[in-house]
C-alpha cells in the first residue's frame, strides 16, 4: 500500500446547517438537543464530510461575515466565456444563438480527444525547383483537421475543407463521405425548382418514404415551422383568439394544442363538449405528413448497419467514451440518418468542437458581497477581488518529528506501527498582521472502528504577527535574545507537555503525539476504503484584535483613536497523519 | 539533507543562476537566462536547435535565441528542454522555446513547447509536445503527455494521456507556484531549511 502525504483538509461551516441561515428555528429546540451539539464533535469519517473538507487554497473568506467559504456554497457568476483553444472571448449573444462550443476553427479529435490541427493537403514545392515564385503564396488546399496525437485526420470520414478558416461552418454543410448538406432553404429553394420542373409525384404527401432523409436539426426546424404555421392559421380562424402573434413557446399556446389533441380523446364525459368544439376545427389542425413538414419515418430496417458491422473490425466500432463525446457535444450536423443518437462506427465520428470555458466571479451566500472576481480579459490572470481564506486563517503542515538519537529510524515502507507512539510536528503560519491566539481540541481517540489515540501536547499558543520581512531583518539583533528565550522544549530534544516546540516569526510548531490504532478484521472482513489512515478531527479556534471595519468605524466618528475589535474564527479540520500498517508486515 | 551537495556542484553566475556543473548544455550562445534559474544536474538544454540559419541566408545571426528562459524557473535532474522544430516554406526548422517566470520542470520530463507562462508546474515524466502553448498559473500531472500545437487556458490543471483539463486551478493556490523558497534550497551553500 502506497505511503500517505499528511494533508490538512478544513470543514466549511455551510454544512452545519443549523448554525446557518435558519435562525428562526433555533429557540425551538430543545436544551438537550443543544448540549448533543456542543458534545458532538466532528467526524472526518461520516459520509456526509466528504462534502465539507477542503484544502485551504480552494476556500474564500467573506470579510463582511467573517466566515469561511467554500466552492460549494459560494454562488458563481459568469464574467466571460472564452475558448480554451484559440483563446478568443465569445459574446453571451452569440452563445444563445451558435450554443456552447467555439464556432472558429477549434475541434477536438473525435477518437482520442487531442487537438486538430487544419493542416494542407498538398505536398510542400520542392525547395530546389520552385523556391523563387513559392515564397509568396503560403499552403494551398485542400485543407483537412488532423490529430498530432493518435494520428487521426478528417480524410477517414471523407471531409475535405476549401479554405483554412472557419472549419466549423463549412463542416456543418458537409456530411461524412463528402457530400454537401442543405441547409433548410436551400432544400426548400430546390423543391420550387422540382415542382416547376413538374417532378411533383416524388414529393407528394403521399408517399413520404420517397423523400430524402433529414438530419435530426433540419427535422427539428421543419417540425417547428410546420407547427407555428399550423398554430397561427388555427388561431386566426378562431375568432375567440386574436392573439396569432402568440409563439409556440407561449404555454397559453400548448395548452390550446393540448386541447386539438384532446378532441378525439376516449373519455365519455367529455365527449360532447369535445365533439362540438372540435368539429369547429377539425379541418384547421392537422399533423405533418411530409418531409417538409418534419415527418420523419423510423429507420427500421437495420440490415445495412448490420452489413456493416459484419464487415468492420473491433477498431473500427466506437468506444463507449467516444461516443459519449459525440453524443455531449449532441452535434447537430452529426450523422444523418440519425443512428438513435450514437454512433456506432468510427466512420460516422465527427470532430467535436471545442466546449467554452468561463471566468466566474463568486459571491458570499449569506450577505451576497463578491468575495473573488478575475479580470475579464482572457489573456488578464489578475483578479479585481480574490479573498481566499489562506490569508486569514493560520495554515497548517504536518511533518514526523525525529529526533535524532532519540527517535527511532522510520520504517521504510513509511507506514505508521499500530500500538507505537508517534510525534508529530503541527507547524501553524500566521498569515494576519496582527498576533493569533490558537486553541486547539482534539477528542482523546479518532472516531471510527479503529481508535487511535490522539494527545496534543500544546493545545493553546500564540503566534506573533505577519510582520514585514524587511522589519525583521532589520531588528534581527533585537529579536535574536527574545526568541530565544522562548525557544520552547526544542532545545532539550524531547517535546513537554504544555510548551510549544519551536518558534519562528509568524509561526509556531507544536507537537502531538498519536497511538496508532491496531488494524484488526475479524471473520474475513474487508477493511473499507482509506479506514487504515490516520486522521484526526480537530478543532481549531483562533482569537485576534483587529481595526474595526468600515462601518463601526463610521458609526463613531472623530473620536480619533484607533478602535480596535476582538474577532474570534473556530473550524473542524481533518489532519490526515498516515496510513496504518499491520503487525504482520512490519514483523 | 540529501540535496545538499558536496562543494561546487553548482556554477552560481552574477545574477544568480545555478547550473549544475552536471548539466548538459548544448548551444550555451543560443540559451538565454532571465537570472535565479536552476539547473540540476543531467538537465540537457538543447540551444544548438536554433533557427535554421541555411534557409534565410544570414538574416537569422542577428538574433538567433533558441531557448529563454525567465527568472526563478526549476529544472529538474534528468528533464530536456527542446526548441520545437515544423516545416516553414518547405524547410524543416526550429522555433524558439519561450518560458516566463517561475516555471518548474519534474524530472525526466521533455518539454517541447513553443510558449509557456508564468507560474507553471511540470510534474515528472511530463511530455509536451511540439508548438504547445502553455498559459500562466498551468499545473500538469505527473505522466501527462500534451499533444503537439495544443493550448492549455490559465488556470488550468491538465492530466493524461492525451492531455485534458480536469480542473481549475483554485484561487487560493496561486502563492503554490512562487518558486523562490526552493531557489533558496539548492545551490553550493545553501542554508539548512527550518527544522
Amino acid at each position: 500500500m502506497a505511503p500517505l502525504s499528511p494533508y490538512t483538509y478544513i470543514q466549511c461551516p455551510c454544512s452545519d446547517a443549523p448554525s446557518q441561515a435558519r435562525p428562526s428555528e433555533t429557540p425551538t429546540r430543545d436544551i438537550a438537543a443543544d448540549q448533543d451539539d456542543d458534545d458532538r464533535t466532528f467526524d472526518p469519517r461520516a459520509p456526509r464530510s466528504n462534502y465539507s473538507l477542503y484544502p485551504l487554497e480552494y476556500l474564500l473568506y467573506c470579510e463582511d461575515c467573517h466566515q469561511i467559504r467554500c466552492p460549494r456554497c459560494v454562488a458563481e457568476e459568469i464574467v466571460t466565456y472564452y475558448c480554451p483553444s484559440c483563446l478568443f472571448e465569445v459574446p453571451s449573444s452569440n452563445l444563445k444563438s451558435e450554443g456552447n462550443r467555439c464556432t472558429r476553427s477549434c475541434f477536438q479529435c473525435p477518437v482520442c480527444i487531442g487537438p486538430l490541427q487544419v493542416t494542407s493537403l498538398e505536398t510542400p514545392p520542392d525547395p530546389n525547383l520552385l523556391a523563387a515564385d513559392n515564397t509568396s503564396s503560403g499552403p494551398s488546399g485542400p485543407y483537412i483537421l488532423a490529430c498530432a496525437y493518435c494520428h487521426w485526420s478528417s480524410i477517414e470520414i471523407g471531409i475535405k475543407f476549401d479554405k483554412p478558416n472557419g472549419i466549423y461552418s463549412q463542416l456543418q454543410k458537409l456530411r461524412n463521405g463528402g457530400q454537401t448538406r442543405l441547409t433548410a432553404k436551400e432544400r426548400k429553394d430546390r423543391r420550387k425548382e422540382a415542382m416547376s420542373t413538374g417532378s411533383f409525384a416524388s414529393t407528394h404527401p403521399s408517399n413520404p418514404g420517397s423523400d430524402d432523409v433529414l438530419d435530426v436539426e433540419s427535422q427539428f426546424e421543419n417540425l417547428r415551422t410546420f407547427y407555428s404555421h399550423q398554430l397561427s392559421e388555427s388561431t386566426s380562424a378562431a375568432p375567440g383568439l386574436s392573439m396569432s402573434d402568440l409563439g409556440i413557446s407561449s404555454p397559453s399556446s400548448l395548452a390550446r394544442l393540448m386541447n386539438y389533441y384532446n378532441v378525439g380523446s376516449l373519455d365519455p364525459s367529455k365527449k360532447g363538449l369535445g365533439n362540438s368544439r372540435g368539429r369547429a376545427r377539425l379541418g384547421t389542425f392537422r399533423e405533418a405528413l411530409d418531409t417538409e413538414e418534419g415527418l420523419q419515418l423510423a429507420q427500421l430496417d437495420e440490415s445495412a448497419s448490420i452489413s456493416a458491422f459484419k464487415a468492420s473490425t473491433l477498431s473500427d466500432l466506437t468506444t463507449t467514451s467516444q461516443r459519449l463525446s459525440q453524443a455531449e457535444s449532441h452535434l447537430s450536423n452529426l450523422v444523418s440518418p440519425a443512428l438513435h443518437g450514437s454512433s456506432r462506427l468510427t466512420s460516422t465520428l465527427r470532430p467535436i468542437p471545442v466546449l467554452l470555458r468561463t471566468k466566474r466571479s463568486k459571491r458570499c451566500p449569506v450577505c451576497r458581497h463578491i468575495i473573488s472576481k478575475p479580470e475579464p480579459k482572457v489573456a488578464s490572470t489578475r483578479f479585481r477581488i480574490r479573498l481566499v481564506a489562506g490569508s486569514y486563517i493560520p495554515a497548517v503542515s504536518i511533518r514526523p518529528l525525529r529526533v535524532p538519537g532519540v527517535t527511532p529510524p522510520p520504517p521504510p515502507d513509511g507506514l505508521l506501527r499500530p500500538l507505537v507512539p508517534a510525534q508529530y510536528l503541527l507547524t501553524f503560519t500566521n498569515p494576519l498582521f496582527e498576533p493569533v491566539k490558537v486553541t486547539l481540541a482534539t477528542p482523546s481517540t479518532t472516531p471510527g472502528r479503529f481508535a487511535s489515540k490522539v494527545t496534543v501536547l500544546c493545545p493553546q499558543f500564540e503566534i506573533d504577527a505577519n510582520t514585514d520581512v524587511w522589519d525583521e531583518a532589520l531588528k534581527s539583533g533585537s529579536s535574536e535574545t527574545s526568541r530565544r528565550r522562548d525557544e520552547g522544549s526544542k532545545a532539550g530534544g524531547v517535546a513537554e507537555v504544555g510548551k510549544i516546540w519551536e518558534r519562528g516569526r509568524n509561526w509556531v510548531s507544536i507537537v502531538v503525539e498519536v497511538v496508532p490504532a491496531l488494524i484488526k478484521t475479524e471473520g474475513g472482513e474487508e477493511l473499507k476504503e482509506d479506514e487504515d489512515v490516520l486522521e484526526i478531527p480537530m478543532f481549531i479556534r483562533i482569537e485576534w484584535e483587529a481595526d474595526a471595519t468600515g462601518a463601526e468605524v463610521g458609526a463613531a466618528p472623530g473620536t480619533g483613536k484607533e478602535v480596535r475589535e476582538k474577532r474570534e474564527l473556530a473550524y473542524w479540520s481533518a489532519l490526515g497523519i498516515g496510513r496504518i500498517g499491520s503487525l504482520g508486515q512490519l514483523g | 539533507m540529501s540535496r545538499r551537495a558536496p562543494k561546487g556542484e553548482y556554477i552560481e553566475t552574477d545574477t544568480g543562476n545555478k547550473v549544475a556543473r552536471k548539466a548538459i548544455l548544448v548551444g550555451t550562445q543560443n540559451i538565454t537566462l532571465g537570472g535565479k534559474t536552476v539547473i540540476q544536474p543531467e538537465v540537457m538544454i538543447r540551444g544548438d536547435l536554433s533557427r535554421s540559419s541555411a534557409s534565410s541566408g544570414g538574416s537569422g545571426s542577428g538574433n538567433n535565441t533558441a531557448i529563454s528562459i525567465g527568472r526563478y524557473c526549476f529544472f529538474s535532474r534528468g528533464c530536456c528542454l527542446r526548441p520545437p522544430g515544423r516545416f516553414y516554406k518547405g524547410h524543416f526548422t526550429h522555433l524558439p522555446l519561450r518560458m516566463g517566470d517561475h516555471v518548474f520542470v519534474g524530472q525526466n520530463s521533455v518539454v517541447q513547447a513553443a510558449t509557456i507562462g508564468s507560474h507553471v508546474h511540470i510534474g515528472e515524466g511530463v511530455v509536451i509536445g511540439e508548438m504547445a502553448t502553455i498559459k500562466d498559473y498551468t499545473r500538469i500531472l505527473d505522466g501527462t503527455v500534451v499533444p503537439p500545437y495544443m493550448t492549455i487556458p490559465s488556470f488550468s490543471i491538465v492530466a493524461g494521456r492525451p492531455a485534458r483539463v480536469i480542473g481549475e486551478v483554485p484561487e487560493g493556490g496561486h502563492e503554490a507556484f512562487e518558486l523562490r523558497e526552493l531557489y533558496k534550497t539548492v545551490g553550493n551553500n545553501v542554508q539548512p531549511a527550518p527544522a
